[in-house]
């Protein structure tokens, strides 16, 4: 190689790297903006005060546990509509299992586990084996989710109290309920932590994984070189239905409530997530750090707009001027 | 694949694990008496809106806009869960750590409300809980009308003026799981019973005209038979009556409505044109809740736990009436 070649390809290198970290160097910038534009009392800053940096991190949980889903979801090529549905219907599960059918936690847990599981890999099986959209099929699992949710709750919320009698929950599962645990950890933000880290080194040591960035870049080809494209596929659906169970599990425990309208629209939240955290809609490219770090931008830029009162009206605007950049940059990324 | 850059989310979510601690500082009700500091105070009032996007509660913030203008002392600023629990829970939590002196909330329903509702008042934050209602009584007042009462009304008005003789009727319900489209549905129920009227079908609008419209596009081929309608709001009732006009039933059918907003789009205006043969006015309370608010914190005054706002009827001989009160 000669000097010649070397040193735009070094450059090339260099805008590479700028475009990897490119969701990083968002949330630094959102960061640093939470930070100069935070208002103060007595001398500290409110945005840095422990409690609100608590509700960031709570607030983004379940958005967060879902987008990490989604991000294998959308590394295959796919995507999950029925996500926010799928969070509504299992915390109408827990509800209704721990308040009126006098289910313990775990069992509770569990089964609204393996409900959103099975649910997504139905989705799975229509979309890699039938070959039907993923977009369609997430969209009719999106209805009938909510469908489900309707008919299990009686068409209301069911309030979860919690107790020994009858009709009410077992008091172990008001842990999740508390907004923090010894005043110091926020749950939903612990579960959220331990998800994304799992996800994180799966995605980054695990064959599977490496299938999931096949199959996205180009699915003929993975085929063909002997990945198992209809299982691989399948499986991530399941994983995606298995942590909006989970996120719903959190929802119902955070609001003490599990309502059949829960969750709309949260499947758009964690698909902006994703995208701002740089993972290409079209897929094969991509990584969960930074839909977590994509999540915490969106969390952060909800909250700094909060704490100073812009008009709510104008902080649709600037949300979604911000995933239309962050999906911009994007496009610039040089093709390797 | 990306490369290792997971460390600062993680150093992030560290860090907010790990920050000084300082909450839960003012625990214990200690409520008005601390949070009045008299006509020369300056004062944040917080508005958490369950959701902007439908127009009676906008009006509820335009009406609250309204009435603080006239005093100085307060700033209000204002929050939209856009009806997300989640979020509307979130926006109080914010506008704890903006430490507002006053704290308004219309939730989007009541249980999961209610927490994030008593935190503050345990803070020594004086709540106002408009319309919708939260669990227990950790809050100052409640302001809001009665839905049960306000469809016994229309179930009554509907047996008396419009169908005296008895009939058929479709009912188009708001959203299925929500609190108001149960009561209104129940104390419809009531104000009908043993009248003589039939509800040959109900189906769901979930508050919106073009919902209704679509619905009652089917209702009307189902059964052309039908005399009136009873919506749950007044925009599905427009919707309807659109659905009617393009089945050539609009002299046929009466139209009865929920909300009366003094607004152009609003049912008052629909009553006045003729288009619905009544509405019902579901009073905001947002003045009450600017009035309820000066009085707590310039007047030290202790208020009543719960206000309760009477509905009216809005039919074509009042409308222009209360139109012109509505925007006074």
């Amino acid at each position: 190689m000669t000097t010649a070649e070397f040193i735009p390809t070094r450059r090339a290198a260099v805008v590479d790297t700028l475009f990897r970290f490119q969701s990083l160097f968002g949330l630094v910038l959102v960061l640093a903006a939470a930070v100069v534009f935070s208002p103060s009392h007595d001398g500290d800053l409110v945005f840095l005060s422990s409690e609100n940096l608590f509700n960031v991190v709570r607030a983004i949980a379940e958005i967060g546990i879902i987008a990490i889903g989604m991000t294998f979801v959308i590394l295959v090529g796919g995507i999950d509509l029925s996500v926010g549905a799928v969070l509504g219907l299992a915390a109408v599960g827990s509800a209704v299992l721990l308040v009126n059918d006098g289910f313990g936690v775990l069992p509770a847990v569990l089964v609204v586990l393996a409900a959103g599981l099975v649910f997504g890999l139905l989705q799975g099986v229509a979309s890699a084996v039938f070959g039907i959209q993923a977009f369609i099929v997430t969209l009719a699992g999106l209805q009938v989710a909510r469908g489900l949710a309707r008919i299990w709750s009686g068409g209301q919320g069911v309030a979860i109290a919690y107790g020994d009698g009858p009709g009410e929950a077992p008091v172990a599962f008001s842990l999740l309920g508390e907004r923090t645990f010894n005043g110091l950890v926020p749950i939903p933000a612990v579960i959220f932590a331990v998800v994304a880290v799992a996800a994180i080194v799966f995605l980054r040591t695990s064959a599977f994984a490496r299938h999931v960035y096949a199959i996205g870049g180009n699915e003929k080809a993975a085929r063909l070189s002997g990945v198992a494209v209809t299982r691989v596929k399948v499986l991530v659906y399941g994983l995606s239905g298995l942590l909006a169970a989970l996120a719903g599990i959190i929802h119902a425990g955070q609001l003490n409530q599990g309502s059949p309208n829960d969750g709309s629209g949260y499947e758009l939240d964690a698909i902006a997530a994703v995208v701002i955290g740089g993972t290409a809609l079209s897929g094969g490219r991509g990584s969960v750090s930074g839909t977590v770090a994509g999540a915490l931008l969106l969390g952060v830029l909800n909250n700094i707009l909060a704490l100073n009162s812009v008009d709510p009206n104008v902080q649709l605007l600037i949300k979604g001027l911000v995933i239309v950049v962050a999906a911009g940059l994007q496009r610039l990324r040089p093709t390797p | 694949m990306s490369g290792k850059h997971f460390a600062l989310p993680a150093l992030v979510l560290l860090l907010a694990a790990c920050g000084t601690t300082h909450e839960n500082s003012g625990q214990g009700a200690s409520t008005s008496a601390a949070a009045c500091k008299g006509a020369a105070g300056k004062y944040t009032i917080g508005v958490s809106q369950a959701n902007v996007a439908e127009p009676y509660r906008k009006q509820m913030d335009d009406d609250i806009a309204r009435a603080a203008k006239q005093y100085p002392q307060f700033t209000v600023s204002f929050a939209d869960a856009q009806q997300d629990n989640a979020k509307q829970v979130a926006d109080v939590e914010n506008f704890l750590t903006q430490r507002i002196d006053l704290l308004i909330i219309s939730p989007n329903e009541a249980t999961p409300l209610t927490a994030v509702v008593k935190k503050a008042y345990d803070k020594g934050i004086p709540v106002l809980v408009l319309d919708r209602k939260v669990d227990g009584d950790a809050y100052t007042q409640w302001i809001g009308a009665d839905n049960v009462d306000i469809g016994r009304q229309a179930g009554q008005y509907l047996a008396d003026k419009v169908l005296p003789q008895g009939g058929k009727i479709a009912e188009i319900r708001g959203l299925a799981g929500s609190t108001p489209a149960k009561e209104r549905q129940d104390g419809f129920a009531k104000g009908i019973e043993g009248r003589g009227i039939d509800i040959v079908t109900t189906v769901d609008g979930d508050w919106l005209r073009e919902k209704g419209q679509q619905q009652a596009d089917a209702v009307f081929k189902a059964h052309p038979e039908i005399q009136a309608v009873y919506s749950q709001n007044d925009p599905m009732a427009e919707g309807a009556y659109l659905a009617a006009k393009a089945a050539g039933l609009d002299q046929k059918i009466k139209f009865l409505g929920i909300d009366g907003l003094p607004i152009p789009s609003g049912g008052i205006k629909a009553v006045e044109a003729g288009r619905l043969a009544a509405t019902f006015v579901y009073p905001t309370g947002g003045r009450e809740a600017v009035a309820s608010a000066k009085s707590i914190l310039v007047d030290c005054a202790k208020p009543a736990k719960t206000q309760m706002l009477a509905t009216e009827l809005v039919t074509q001989a009042n409308a222009a009436e209360v139109y012109a009160k509505g925007n006074r």
